[in-house]
């Protein structure tokens, strides 16, 4: 399979006023074409820093050490200045986040937030029809001006093309009603459609890879599990990969092509869904696997992790798993294990499975 | 079956509403009510465990507070321990020694300008008092039983991981040695792994000092793991109430079965999730849909469905649904 991404020897470092912590560990992984792969860990692991570096958005204090790449289509994104990197960001790689009131402007009504970002796709699209197409629609219509407060003008001039482009949008995620729905205000939505709108802003860019950190952690069950059939779909519907960050190992087993499991800034495991929670290698995934309740308490016992996450201001010197890991031998005291490819196309950061 | 006279707690069509509207015109005819909890019976069995789930708006919550008396219910009866507690006759020495709660967030339900060791010496000072220094031994003796060392009752919450606040408000909760502790969500904010620990002290310390449990969730898989009786709210109702075990292997309200079957399971052989049927959300609980409120997502919805409420009724023994077409998901 063609890839779309990869991430090379990663290393990120948060500046606190606690002391500097390796929020990355040299982290390496690779996002295929049309794929749907899952970043899983506890909080602190280091999965959303992995999504905010591909995409270019660490917060200040964040410092990206030499050595480490990110490569998609052939261009390291991390050595492209700021104003390169702007291009690159929505119409290739577009994100969506935890909780869409803080994303979603509360003042503009949600179509004017859509067609925003159908109008940023046009104007970099190439082609001298598209151009002079979007030059028109930006003179009748730019969503800029609706910092005036003229907004019922420019409302009822949206021209109509653009109109049916954000019906269409809404439509693509299966929103209801997506003819009223674009007149609406954000807090006028409930959570799941909030969502909604959030996916068909990313996906009205017609981006390559669409990054999700948490997208459905604040939604109820029935509504995560639309949301998430959704997202399933729409790799093949729109011929996007899709990189999923999430706490929960049962949601990336229900829609994951490839699973990754973080641990404290490093990567411990990386391997294809069915082969991950067929044969979990790392005693980390083991012991979390062990840790979903399933079943009834008298028929089957709760096994959890003993012992707290290390202090990744000065992590154990050997695997920082160790502490808390089972299997612990003399080496994972001393020695950093790498990981390796250990089975076929199921890479493993354990002693446990040779050097 | 337990008899009556051994459950800690009996709840009778309890009911709370909520006024809202109307604005600051006093003759304003506007009025409305929120239906947070609209006609619940429940029973929490001694040494057992009564599951409360259903989605964000369902009412758990607000059930909790009115069982509680944290809110006063609008009608209905509870009895707690054999006796109806009324907000205005309450004793709150008594009542609360015997019934405590452990919230969701601990970062708020902790004062973070008190030391653990004042935070859950606490309610042993103004509900049972006693010398300083038996406090202190049944305060150290309570964070032993949570499997928090020492040391840690001179620290400050800020100092602690979510799962040590959590485990420092729950050695608050038994160190009265209540009969009934109602747990809102007590993991909902935690990681898998601090998850799995707190829920297995909790059924230690279930065993250890004869509690019973009252615990609320939106986490189904942690329902069916925790519980022995589980009751399913949607929008203000229970919908399905009977012993966990059949209710789970065999749910029976539509919405219930909507329910487990939208929860997702670590397991990629079966994708469960991708075939969800269940379309829409909770409706408002300002304006119900009439009569049943799931009618509206409901794939079997009829005409009667529409026009009456469905009573709970017994289908098998002690497993309860309202549903006019149960017969429909036999």
């Amino acid at each position: 399979m063609a890839e779309l991404l990869s991430v090379k020897d990663f290393v990120v470092t948060y500046k606190t006023q606690w002391g500097n912590v390796r929020a990355l560990d040299e982290v390496s992984l690779s996002i295929e074409k049309n794929k749907l792969v899952c970043v899983v860990g506890e909080s602190g692991c280091g999965k959303s820093t992995v999504a905010l570096s591909i995409i270019g958005l660490l917060p200040q204090g964040a410092s990206v050490a030499d050595g480490g790449s990110i490569n998609y289509k052939g261009v390291d994104l991390s050595s492209l200045d700021e104003k390169k990197r702007r291009e690159y960001r929505g119409t290739e790689i577009a994100m969506i986040f935890q909780e869409p009131l803080t994303s979603l402007n509360p003042v503009y009504r949600v179509g004017d937030q859509i067609a925003e970002a159908i109008l940023i796709r046009m104007a970099r699209e190439k082609g001298k029809g598209a151009e002079l197409q979007t030059e028109v629609m930006k003179n009748s219509y730019d969503s800029r001006s609706l910092r005036r407060p003229s907004r019922l003008k420019l409302r009822s001039s949206m021209p109509s093309e653009l109109k049916d482009e954000v019906v269409r949008a809404l439509k693509l995620v299966r929103m209801p009603d997506p003819e009223q729905v674009p007149e609406r205000y954000p807090f006028e939505l409930s959570g799941g459609m909030r969502q909604r709108i959030m996916i068909a802003m990313a996906l009205a860019e017609k981006p390559a890879l669409l990054i999700a950190d948490e997208p459905t952690t604040a939604l109820d069950v029935t509504t995560q599990a639309q949301v998430l059939k959704l997202m399933r779909g729409l790799i093949t519907e729109v011929d996007a990969s899709i990189l999923l960050i999430t706490h929960d190992l049962a949601v990336a087993s229900q829609v994951a092509d490839r699973v990754i499991v973080m641990y404290a800034g490093d990567i411990v495991e990386d391997a294809s869904a069915l082969d991950l929670f067929s044969e979990p290698l790392h005693p980390y995934t083991q012991g979390l696997l062990a840790c979903i309740p399933s079943g009834f308490k008298d028929e089957s016992q709760l096994k959890p992790i003993p012992g707290r996450l290390p202090d990744n201001r000065n992590p154990p010197e050997g695997c920082k798993f160790v502490t808390r890991c089972p299997y612990a031998m003399d080496i994972c005291h001393k020695k950093r294990p790498r990981l390796l490819e250990s089975r076929p196309n199921h890479r493993v950061e354990c002693f446990l499975y040779g050097e | 079956m337990a008899s009556e006279d051994q459950d800690v707690l009996r709840v009778e069509d309890l009911r709370k509403y909520f006024v809202i509207g109307g604005g600051l015109n006093p003759f304003s005819k506007k009025e409305k009510f929120l239906r947070a909890v609209d006609g619940v019976s429940i029973r929490v069995p001694a040494r057992r465990t009564t599951a409360i789930v259903g989605e964000s708006g369902s009412g758990k919550t607000t059930l909790a507070r009115a069982v509680t008396l944290l809110d006063a219910p609008t009608s209905g009866r509870i009895f707690f321990l054999g006796k109806e507690i009324r907000k205005w006759n309450a004793k709150p020495r008594e009542l609360y020694r015997n019934m405590q709660m452990v919230f969701q967030d601990p970062d708020s339900s902790l004062d973070p300008r008190s030391k653990v060791k004042d935070s859950i010496a606490e309610p042993l000072r103004s509900l049972i008092g006693g010398d300083r220094k038996s406090t202190y031994n049944t305060v150290l003796k309570s964070l032993e039983e949570v499997g928090l060392p020492e040391e840690y009752a001179d620290r400050f919450p800020t100092s602690l991981s979510g799962g040590e606040k959590q485990r420092v408000a729950i050695a608050r909760a038994i160190a009265t040695h209540p009969k009934l502790v109602i747990l809102d969500e007590p993991t909902s904010a935690l990681d898998a792994s601090v998850q799995a620990q707190i829920l297995k002290l909790l059924l230690d310390l279930q065993t250890q000092y004869s509690l019973s449990y009252m615990f609320i969730t939106h986490n189904i898989a942690v329902a069916t793991y925790f519980s022995d009786t589980i009751a399913v709210m949607y929008a203000g109702n229970v919908v399905e109430y009977g012993q966990t075990k059949s209710v789970m292997t065999k749910p029976r309200h539509p919405y219930t079965v909507a329910l487990v079957s939208s929860a997702p399971l670590p397991n990629p052989r079966i994708r469960n999730l991708l075939n969800v049927e269940i379309v829409g959300e909770v409706p408002s609980a300002i304006d119900p849909p009439s009569g049943c409120k799931f009618h509206p997502r409901c794939p079997y919805a009829e005409k009667i469905c529409t026009d009456a409420d469905p009573p709970l009724e017994e289908i098998a023994p002690g497993h309860f649904v309202a549903c006019h077409f149960v017969d429909k998901t036999a």
